[in-house]
């Protein structure tokens, strides 16, 4: 759901870039209080996991396809929106830039459906459901409902535009992203399980756990 | 920086490079979900445009096709996880 140059006009660009701008104050003042030594190379592995996941488009019916967004999974893992918005201003500028996909006018935008409102759906359906239905459920529900909540917001933005109607844009990219949040919901479990199996301590879950004097 | 936390780096290096190397030969070519959801309401084609012109549209080194494409990935990846590291050493936790 990359938005390109040209689907959304300028002064709309500029709203959506105050937006990023709050955005990264936010994210970066979470990470001075939070973000330790230990968790820049997850940080990092998850920009670079991200970036690749994205080229990976699998067929979905309707002769559409989509990939792995990660927004719900960054928001997850970390126990923090803010995380999911500094990998995704990190990964949408290099690929904007180097690689054309996304326009840079649009970089705000796309923080804002695949970062924020991922993060912040993907991150409290989780919180939500992980007691009930644990947290590999929680986790696949939260990344299939942050990638259609996140469609339906892109649906919006771009009636906002007047790129195309609100009515073909909720039905079109609701529908398409209800198929592309199982790919979602698939990749983002096996990411969390891996993690839990191998570095544990990786997770925001565990570390509260640890920090309380539990191990 | 802590032997496990190298590891981690390593096998993310090489599920990256393993994507990489799939990816042009498996991704589907059809459109994303919203450049159908424009197709389908009659947006037309030039509609979307480049606004700064990047040096590896779509992801392809045109000269090199399929190599080209890998190697562009892998240099995205990458490029990515030093930006990444970048970021992250610079709003990291102030103690």
């Amino acid at each position: 759901m990359h938005i390109p140059d040209g689907f959304i006009p300028f002064w709309q660009c500029a709203i959506y870039y105050v937006i990023l701008i709050v955005a990264l104050y936010f994210a970066s003042k979470w990470a001075r209080n939070n973000l330790d030594e230990k968790r820049i190379p997850l940080l990092a592995v998850l920009a670079a996991g991200i970036f690749a996941i994205m080229s990976m488009n699998m067929p979905i019916p309707f002769g559409t396809s989509g990939h792995m967004v990660g927004g719900a999974l960054v928001a997850i893992i970390f126990c923090a929106p803010e995380a999911a918005v500094l990998v995704f201003t990190v990964v949408l500028i290099i690929q904007a830039l180097v690689f054309g996909d996304g326009g840079i006018t649009a970089l705000g935008a796309n923080v804002l459906n695949m970062a924020i409102i991922g993060g912040f759906v993907g991150l409290y359906t989780f919180k939500a459901l992980k007691g009930t239905i644990g947290i590999y459920g929680a986790s696949g529900v939260a990344a299939w409902l942050a990638t259609v909540i996140a469609a339906l917001a892109c649906a919006i933005e771009m009636a906002i535009a007047g790129t195309f109607p609100l009515s073909i844009g909720i039905a079109s990219m609701v529908t398409y992203h209800i198929f592309i949040g199982i790919i979602e919901a698939v990749l983002t479990v096996i990411v969390i399980m891996a993690l839990e199996k191998f570095r544990p301590d990786l997770l925001a879950w565990n570390k509260n756990k640890i920090a309380e004097g539990g191990q | 920086m802590e032997q496990r936390d190298k590891t981690l780096i390593i096998v993310a290096v090489v599920i990256c490079v393993i994507i990489s190397c799939l990816s042009p030969f498996i991704a589907s070519g059809d459109p994303d979900g919203l450049e159908k959801s424009a197709e389908d309401s009659g947006v037309p084609e030039d509609v979307a445009t480049e606004v700064f012109a990047s040096p590896f549209p779509d992801y392809s080194y045109e000269p090199l096709e399929s190599i080209g494409e890998v190697g562009v990935l892998i240099l995205g990846a990458l490029l990515t996880l030093v930006c990444g590291f970048a970021v992250g050493e610079i709003v990291k936790r102030r103690s």
